[in-house]
């Protein structure tokens, strides 16, 4: 028994070597959590700037986005914090742990451009930014899948597409509040936009999918304040009549679509 | 892919869809993201199918290896050869499945492909300890794959961890099967190994890092600690009765380790790790 160490099975640097990578790779996580959490306090300033929308009248509504343009500038230095210390890892090591924070932040400036180009004089018809638009925004690529670099991943995007409508239909019933008829109907077409873009896509059953299951309530949801503002005649002109009677065929499908 | 996209379109009105898709400022973006979404699935099925496979061919290896009697020496050439023939064959779906980890792809697809790695560890592993008696280091796992995929510590880990249950079933079938156990300096070697083995995996740092779901080893450790640990206490338990009632030994007779007892290979399954 003496001879232990002769017949030694293991050699003891190799658990030195993964306590070593253990370590190394918990101070990364500690110091992406911290890159973080100065994100985080940007989006929720940011959030709650944006969320009095909802309670402002619409004529505000312009003046209020302008207000935010300043703190999603800090957003892109928090981000390119955040870069800066996974820049030398692979990027989809560590990916997981700011992928819900990043589309926090992209939801935040959809929404932004969402809301100048819905709320300005002669509002302009594309009111959804594209992957790309949102990549400048903040200052990095999207959609990379040769070059191993931080990005914007289109899983993400489409996460923010999904906070969006949600925020939308929320802002749906308080448009009405304010006596602003308008934004209904333009939040009724842009939902319904988007509802039928997302059934071109072939989704795994994953959280994705699960949100993008979910639109159609928003769509009905939706359908339903404008439905009764055109039964009421809050909906002036005979041309939206006749779209919204179109579009009431569709209602009919969100249940048919739940089997 | 293109029949559960079919699946959802009866139920819309053809001619709504046409008129929506021309009018919808967003489709063609949404077309382009659902390619790129569908070769992202694509590679992803292939990874967990290449997994899966080099997990079936991984178990096939490590059975054989069962059936060898005699440890730290050159494995008789009839099982060399079986284990070889499976060796080549994980070899190939390695190199089959290689494109699609590569760069940006190494981790993105590595949950899908941990698990075939994992097993493909422990197979090569305890190759190399019945051989040489030694643990196999990672950069040998790493050569064994030449530069195809990465092998990472989290793998290598999680596949010695597992290790530790092989080891634990070749060292019962030994006791069962040589006979005069208590004197067998090769039954000996096996139990200090396993303690030894038990010893640096209580080592490694467990509080925060290794702990949580976070950790390095991912979710799943705590419970192969727990596994790994009863897996060393059987052996302990089983040496300890030889070196009790050797004695009273009747060829055949081994100790009663969980209530299920046999002296073949086939019934160590039931003392499984997974008990």
């Amino acid at each position: 028994m003496s001879s232990c160490n002769i017949y030694a099975m293991v050699d003891p640097e190799i658990f030195a070597a993964v306590q070593e990578q253990i370590e190394s790779d918990s101070q990364v996580k500690e110091d992406i959590r911290e890159a973080l959490k100065k994100i985080d306090k940007e989006v929720r300033s940011i959030t709650s700037t944006l969320s009095r929308v909802h309670i402002i009248p619409p004529e505000h509504v312009i003046d209020l986005t302008t207000t935010a343009d300043e703190p999603i500038k800090r957003l892109r230095d928090g981000i390119q914090g955040l870069i800066d210390i996974v820049k030398d890892y692979p990027y989809y090591k560590y990916n997981g742990i700011w992928s819900r924070d990043i589309q926090n932040v992209a939801f935040l400036v959809l929404f932004q451009a969402w809301l100048q180009r819905s709320y300005a004089p002669g509002n302009a018809e594309n009111s959804l930014l594209t992957i790309e638009e949102v990549g400048d925004v903040l200052g990095v690529p999207v959609n990379l899948k040769n070059e191993d670099k931080f990005h914007l991943t289109i899983e993400e995007y489409l996460h923010a597409v999904l906070s969006l409508v949600e925020e939308l239909t929320r802002l749906t019933t308080n448009a009405v509040t304010q006596h602003d008829f308008l934004r209904p109907q333009m939040i009724n077409r842009f939902i319904k936009d988007i509802h039928s873009s997302f059934q071109v896509l072939n989704l795994k059953n994953d959280t994705l999918r699960r949100r993008g299951d979910a639109l159609k309530y928003n769509v009905k949801k939706v359908e339903e304040v404008n439905y009764d503002l055109i039964l009421r005649n809050l909906i002036p002109t005979g041309a939206d009549e006749k779209k919204e009677e179109g579009l009431k065929e569709d209602a009919k499908e969100p249940p048919e679509q739940q089997k | 892919m293109a029949t559960s996209q079919r699946s959802q379109e009866p139920q819309r009105p053809k001619k709504g869809l046409t008129q929506e898709q021309q009018n919808n400022p967003y489709m063609s973006m949404f077309n382009h993201f659902r390619d790129e979404l569908d070769e992202h699935h694509d590679r992803r099925e292939r990874v967990i199918k290449a997994s899966r496979d080099i997990t079936a061919l991984s178990k096939k290896m490590i059975f054989t290896l069962q059936r060898a009697r005699d440890p730290f020496s050159p494995l008789p050439a009839s099982l060399n050869k079986e284990y070889e023939m499976r060796f080549k064959q994980i070899q190939e779906i390695i190199s089959c499945v290689s494109p699609d980890l590569q760069d940006i792809s190494t981790y993105r697809y590595a949950r899908q492909i941990t698990g075939g790695i994992q097993e493909y560890t422990e197979a090569i592993a305890f190759h190399y300890y019945l051989a040489t008696g030694k643990l196999i280091p990672l950069s040998a796992v790493q050569e064994s794959v030449k530069s195809l995929i990465e092998i990472t510590p989290g793998d290598y880990i999680l596949g010695i961890f597992d290790l530790v249950g092989e080891m634990m079933r070749f060292s019962i079938t030994m006791i069962a099967t040589r006979g005069d156990a208590d004197k067998d300096e090769k039954v000996a070697k096996a139990l200090r190994d396993l303690r030894e083995l038990r010893l640096e995996f209580e080592g490694l740092d467990t509080s925060t890092t290794l702990g949580g779901e976070s950790g390095l080893l991912g979710k799943e450790v705590h419970k192969k600690l727990g596994v790994m640990k009863t897996c060393v206490e059987k052996v302990e338990a089983a040496v300890c009765g030889v070196i009790v009632r050797g004695s009273e030994r009747p060829k055949g007779w081994i100790p009663d380790l969980t209530g299920a007892t046999g002296g073949g290979g086939g019934t160590m399954d039931r003392v499984d790790e997974g008990e």
